[in-house]
């Protein structure tokens, strides 16, 4: 189990390497959403602001969210340090997103973007 | 007679039969589409396995492409491992021939794509070989898989590029339900306005539209100015609509079958047959060779 501090810190390393890469920024100038980002064996609630863009996150349920990201502690750990990628684990359902299917593609992608090989 | 199916996942109102001699032997060639439903997909497939010369697979690839690396699509290869004694292909091994092909035979014998043109493909991970083609031939490549597929405003520019976020991205993308990949059912009988509105400057800017037909037809915008489409499969009802979007020019990689193109899967899955080999040993250089017998030649059409 991972704990709400490594989430944290998760989230520092993907604003980190989102906010590095340029090309993401321009990529997403036109997306601006809101994403929670739940833990469901933790106390641990974030979420993620893109806008104009450019990401960042913050601790709580700081806005109305346009997607809801849900996992355990590990898998949200895991992936926002880019050591697993979000496909796997929602297709086998351990990952829920709640939101558009055009949304959960996008957020998707920009992961892969960042962390992919 | 020699029996060709393909099975799409895409709409059955597309469903279509012809007979045809192909280098003096009779093919029937029909298509059904599955409106979208997998499993029935899954079903005709187990039900054609053995009863038929060859099966195409329609409306999916089992394939993308970042330059030579190939990325097997998980529902693509689902389809296929239903089928245990009859070859079946999707296309993909004929279309990165055909498709060049295709793009140098334009160059030698029209002006449909002169030097220094603005192309738009709609998708190139799907045809890496017409995009190098088209790139090879000096034309100015706008691909639009990001935009298009992904909803994200951002022209790749340059096959290096496209390679390297296919790199990133085909592995998991892959993995994902085909749907969210590309338009299955009827998806493909319908356009996303949200996409025409917000994307189809891209098709203004562009002399040339290439890419996969439903793809193309998807997010195409009217009030275009007699632009080319470079496409695969077209009825008498997309040519009509080709036409009332303002389209100049069609130009279809496969050759006319009684008043309609029919997939590459479909006519890769007749050159299987009357090479006769299996698919795994077949060259490009095979289906080169075929198709110079065969004088299959692209078809261009003025709208």
């Amino acid at each position: 189990m991972a704990t709400h501090e490594e989430i944290n810190q998760s989230l520092e390393a993907f604003e980190k390497a989102y906010t590095g890469n340029s090309r993401l920024k321009v990529m997403n100038r036109d997306w601006d959403r809101n994403v929670l980002i739940l833990a469901e064996d933790i106390e641990s609630v974030h979420t993620l602001t893109l806008k104009g863009g450019n990401l960042s996150f913050g601790q709580g349920k700081i806005a109305e969210p346009d997607l809801t990201v849900i996992s355990n502690s590990d898998i949200l750990a895991d992936m926002f340090f880019g050591d697993i990628t979000p496909t796997e684990p929602y297709m086998n359902g351990t990952l829920r997103i709640i939101g558009s299917e055009d949304d959960i593609l996008r957020l998707d992608f920009i992961s892969l973007l960042i962390w992919g090989e | 007679m020699k029996r060709i199916v393909s099975v799409s996942l895409g709409s059955s109102r597309r469903d279509h039969s012809v007979n045809t001699k192909l280098l003096g032997i009779d093919f029937e060639i029909s298509r059904r589409g599955t409106d979208g439903n997998f499993d029935k997909a899954l079903d005709l497939l187990k039900e054609l396995d053995g009863n038929v010369d060859a099966i195409g697979l329609g409306g999916i690839d089992l394939y993308l492409y970042a330059g030579k690396t190939r990325y097997a699509v998980s529902d693509g290869l689902k389809l296929m491992e239903a089928v245990k004694k009859t070859p079946v292909v999707d296309g993909s091994g004929l279309k990165n021939t055909l498709e060049r092909e295709t793009v140098y035979y334009l160059r030698r014998n029209s002006r449909l794509l002169p030097d220094g043109c603005k192309v738009l493909m709609v998708s190139a991970v799907d045809r890496f070989g017409m995009a190098e083609a088209l790139t090879e031939m000096g034309c100015e490549m706008t691909f639009g898989d990001l935009i298009f597929s992904a909803g994200i405003p951002y022209p790749i520019k340059s096959v290096e590029e496209l390679e390297e976020i296919a790199r990133k991205t085909l592995p998991e993308m892959t993995k994902m339900p085909f749907h969210m990949l590309y338009p299955t059912g009827e998806k493909q009988d319908t356009q996303d306005q949200k996409k025409v509105e917000k994307h189809g400057h891209y098709y203004h800017e562009a002399d040339v539209i290439a890419g996969d037909y439903h793809l193309v037809r998807r997010y195409m915008p009217g009030d275009l100015k007699g632009q080319v489409v470079i496409t695969n499969t077209t009825t008498r009802d997309d040519v009509k609509f080709l036409k009332e979007k303002g389209v100049g020019w069609l130009v279809t990689t496969t050759p006319e079958l009684e008043g309609r193109s029919f997939g590459t899967n479909v006519m890769e899955a007749a050159l299987v047959v009357l090479l006769g080999k299996n698919w795994e040993d077949i060259t490009p250089g095979d289906y080169l060779e075929l198709m110079n017998r065969l004088q299959m030649k692209p078809r261009v059409q003025r709208l």
